[in-house]
């Protein structure tokens, strides 16, 4: 997961200045907003990309989301990434593998699904 | 909704968005049971000026189970005379059975049977056409297929 904070605060005031400012104690800082994001790390770093393309081939849900089982995205519903590099919501990869007809292989290249430790670039 | 309901809710967003390909149209998606889509081969083939229907049914888990696909025959539509395609409608090809894949599609199956038809040099029903249609179970993916060939 790549973390990305972002510190908002008064309207009129760049951060710059207001850091420099508390130094000489003109301004005092009564409040702040501190906004987070993140992203699955999936390898699809296109800044033009809107995300929209970046969707697992099994329910089509974007990663950003959570498979069609779950309601919040986050760490209770993960990715999954084969050693092929192929990725997908981690429950829905699973119930495919879970499924005798998949024959444990991969959806996208039909290698015999084994699970990366972690992303493969 | 099931899931089911959410991915063919997706195809059908995008299907309405970006079209179909050349040959393949949406016949009908009235629920998220069963769909219809026709399949025309284009240029030149033994199959030109023939239109053909695709009957789709969907349980809950697709698309980790495959849909049940066949031509539709009726009075308006009859299966293609091709060596894997059963006068009943009935398809054998593997990616309906042992070679299904989640990732695949409904306009990804009309495609590929599209090319399966375009690819037919000879038009012949299957050597057991006969015998399989006397008594083939209705859900085509009921029957326990052999596949034979274009591996």
């Amino acid at each position: 997961m790549e973390m990305e904070e972002k510190e908002k605060d008064n309207e009129t005031t760049r951060p710059s200045n207001a850091r420099l400012e508390v130094c000489d104690q003109r301004v005092k800082i009564k409040k702040w907003h501190a906004i987070a994001q993140w992203r699955w790390d999936t390898g699809n770093n296109d800044p033009e990309d809107d995300g929209e393309g970046d969707v697992c081939g099994i329910c089509r849900v974007p990663f950003e989301g959570c498979c069609p089982s779950c309601k919040m995205p986050g760490d209770d519903c993960p990715l999954i990434w084969g050693e092929c590099t192929h990725v997908f919501h981690m429950h829905c990869l699973l119930q495919w593998i879970g499924t005798a007809s998949s024959k444990q292989q991969c959806p996208m290249d039909r290698r015999p699904w084994v699970t990366a430790e972690r992303k493969v670039d | 909704m099931s899931v089911s309901t959410r991915r063919l809710q997706k195809e059908l967003t995008d299907i309405k968005r970006d079209g179909t390909p050349v040959g393949i149209e949406l016949l009908s998606a009235e629920d998220f049971a069963t769909w219809y889509l026709s399949v025309e081969v284009l240029g030149n083939t033994v199959y030109e000026g023939e239109k053909f229907a695709l009957k789709f049914r969907f349980d809950n888990q697709y698309p980790i189970s495959a849909p049940a696909v066949q031509f539709v025959v009726d009075d308006h539509y009859t299966a293609p005379v091709h060596p894997h395609v059963y006068s009943n409608g009935h398809i054998c090809a593997s990616i309906l059975g042992s070679e299904w894949s989640p990732v695949l599609s409904v306009v990804s199956v009309c495609v590929t049977i599209q090319s399966m038809l375009a690819s037919c040099k000879k038009k012949e029903r299957p050597p057991d056409n006969d015998r399989y249609v006397s008594h083939a179970p209705e859900n085509p993916k009921k029957t326990r297929w052999d596949f034979h060939d274009d591996k």
